[in-house]
């Protein structure tokens, strides 16, 4: 072999040899991670830290209009997008004052007591239902 | 023009599941970051769900399809790791405080496969209905969690003695001071177990910003609420935890699977604690029509909650027999198991699919719908309506 070509060689093993080394410990790592149970593990980052910044999406989203929308839209929109409350269930006049109080009383929600009701009779409005026969769903007034 | 009025219209048209309950109809959303295409349950705190499909892809659910839940409005919506501190105080010899770079150079690496399940996870399906996050059965995953084990930090500060609880806080609070911050706690000794952990991975990547990013504690087992996420804060109480989220909410009736009559009163309420089993169909959905003496196979995904799967039940026919389905590796008894068995519906008309997951502790999926006022732990035998023609 010339030095040409064993210089040639040489400069073509060390990133042939890292790129085998590197696809390995990969590929090790893959098959590690899909593998393995429970147990202690080879240490290091996974990878070097990085700052994460995202943007979170906005809702526009608005209670439909009616009697008691503005209540709705200037208070339940404070801690959290009304979607929220178009996907529950249909409820009964107990329920939603229940859920009312539950923002209240447990979340610090700054509606006025005297607003409760007419809030009530909105969402009731809304996505609402009588008493079912099967008896109450038992909003049980926990926060989560 | 025609290409793009093609992605222009493609672009306006939203995309919608009907989830199949009452007012199910959710959003296919993609423009939360990091996250590929969720159910969307509500925007702001972020409720994302799994769409279900994902679940028959293998039993590591993807990160990007993970499901979300915070409760709080002010979420970080930037975390810098080079001033990130993990900070671990209160009835302690030594507080200390700790960079993400400390916990991964100067602990021993600790990784578990586990599911991450919603304490309300399918309360959409919950009869009477009941109001809360109108989960389907996708506020679920499982993923292989890497990190640093709890009781290693723990011994480094120097818990005292007499100390009752740990309690865990993240970065995240409400949008009116007047919100409780979200902390949860676990018993000392449950804290020092040697299991559960704080995760800077999951399946091989640092977490998605809206799982937690960087930190979140892993509590293998448990309902998802002790897992708090951002987590940045770790405090050892001397006495037990009094704060709103450990005391009055996360509260299920103490019986056998939480189940309540609708309206029953006086019943003693604990915290939400160890997961129940669960097992699920991911390849037949309810409508699914197959060909009278064809061969098929029907899979799906199982988990023993608070312990391994032992066995996972199957029958075509409610009235039995319930035959033994084939169980996939093994990857930890506390995540998924793929489940399959060979079908060949012998004659014409509707037949009713039933599965049920037994776990290592003995406990079986009821036969009946467990129920509770705040729409916890539903872990009834799933069934599909099929048709054989």
């Amino acid at each position: 072999m010339s030095t040409n070509l064993r210089n040639l060689a040489l400069v073509w093993a060390v990133p042939i040899l890292l790129g085998i080394a590197l696809a390995t410990g990969l590929a090790w790592s893959r098959n590690t991670d899909s593998t393995a149970a429970v147990g202690e593990t080879a240490g290091g980052p996974v990878q070097r830290w990085a700052k994460v910044s995202v943007e979170m999406p906005t809702s526009h989203a608005a209670f439909p209009a009616g009697n008691g929308a503005e209540i709705a839209n200037g208070q339940c929109l404070i801690c959290h997008s009304a979607g929220m409350v178009l996907r529950q269930p249909p409820l009964t006049l107990d329920e939603w004052t229940g859920e009312i109080n539950k923002m209240r009383n447990s979340f610090g929600a700054p509606l006025p007591a005297d607003q409760v009701a007419a809030l009530a009779r909105y969402l009731v409005g809304i996505n609402g239902r009588q008493q079912s026969p099967g008896g109450p769903s038992a909003v049980d007034g926990q926060g989560s | 023009m025609g290409l793009f009025g093609a992605s222009a219209w493609k672009a306006a048209a939203a995309t919608f599941a009907e989830l199949p309950f009452v007012n199910g109809r959710r959003e296919l959303v993609t423009n939360f970051p990091q996250k590929g295409a969720m159910l969307l349950q509500r925007t702001r705190p972020p409720l994302l769900e799994t769409p279900f499909e994902v679940f028959d892809q293998g039993v590591f659910t993807p990160t990007d399809r993970f499901y979300v839940r915070w409760h709080l409005a002010n979420i970080p919506n930037s975390v810098d790791p080079a001033t990130f501190r993990l900070n671990i105080r209160g009835h302690v010899r030594q507080p200390i405080s700790l960079t993400l770079d400390d916990l991964v150079r100067e602990f021993r690496p600790f990784e578990i496969a586990a599911v991450n399940q919603c304490s309300g996870n399918s309360r959409g399906f919950f009869s009477p209905r009941v109001p809360g996050g109108e989960w389907a059965n996708g506020a679920m995953g499982n993923a292989l969690w890497k990190g640093v084990r709890l009781k290693d930090v723990l011994d480094r500060t120097g818990v005292k003695a007499g100390a009752p609880q740990v309690r865990f806080r993240g970065l995240d609070t409400g949008a009116i001071p007047q919100t409780p911050n979200f902390m949860k706690s676990l018993a000392i000794d449950h804290a020092r177990d040697g299991e559960v952990m704080i995760a800077y991975a999951m399946n091989g990547d640092p977490l998605p910003l809206l799982n937690g990013f960087p930190l979140r504690l892993v509590v293998p087992g448990w309902y998802a609420t002790y897992w708090v996420k951002m987590l940045d804060d770790i405090e050892v109480l001397d006495k037990p935890d009094d704060n709103f989220w450990t005391t009055k909410a996360y509260l299920i009736p103490d019986t056998p699977f939480a189940n309540v009559q609708p309206g029953q009163q006086g019943v003693k309420m604990v915290p939400i604690n160890r997961m129940l089993p669960r097992s699920f169909f991911t390849n037949v959905q309810d409508g699914a029509v197959f060909k009278v003496g064809q061969a098929t196979t029907v899979r799906g995904i199982a988990f023993g909650g608070d312990t391994g799967v032992a066995k996972v039940l199957f029958t075509s026919d409610a009235a039995g027999p319930w035959q033994e389905a084939r169980l996939g590796p093994d990857h930890g008894k506390y995540g998924f198991r793929q489940w399959e068995v060979p079908l060949r519906l012998s004659s014409r008309g509707p037949h009713k699919l039933m599965i049920k997951a037994v776990n290592t502790a003995g406990s079986a999926q009821p036969d009946h719908a467990n129920w509770n006022g705040a729409g916890f732990m539903r872990n009834v035998v799933e069934s599909v309506s099929v048709q054989a023609t």
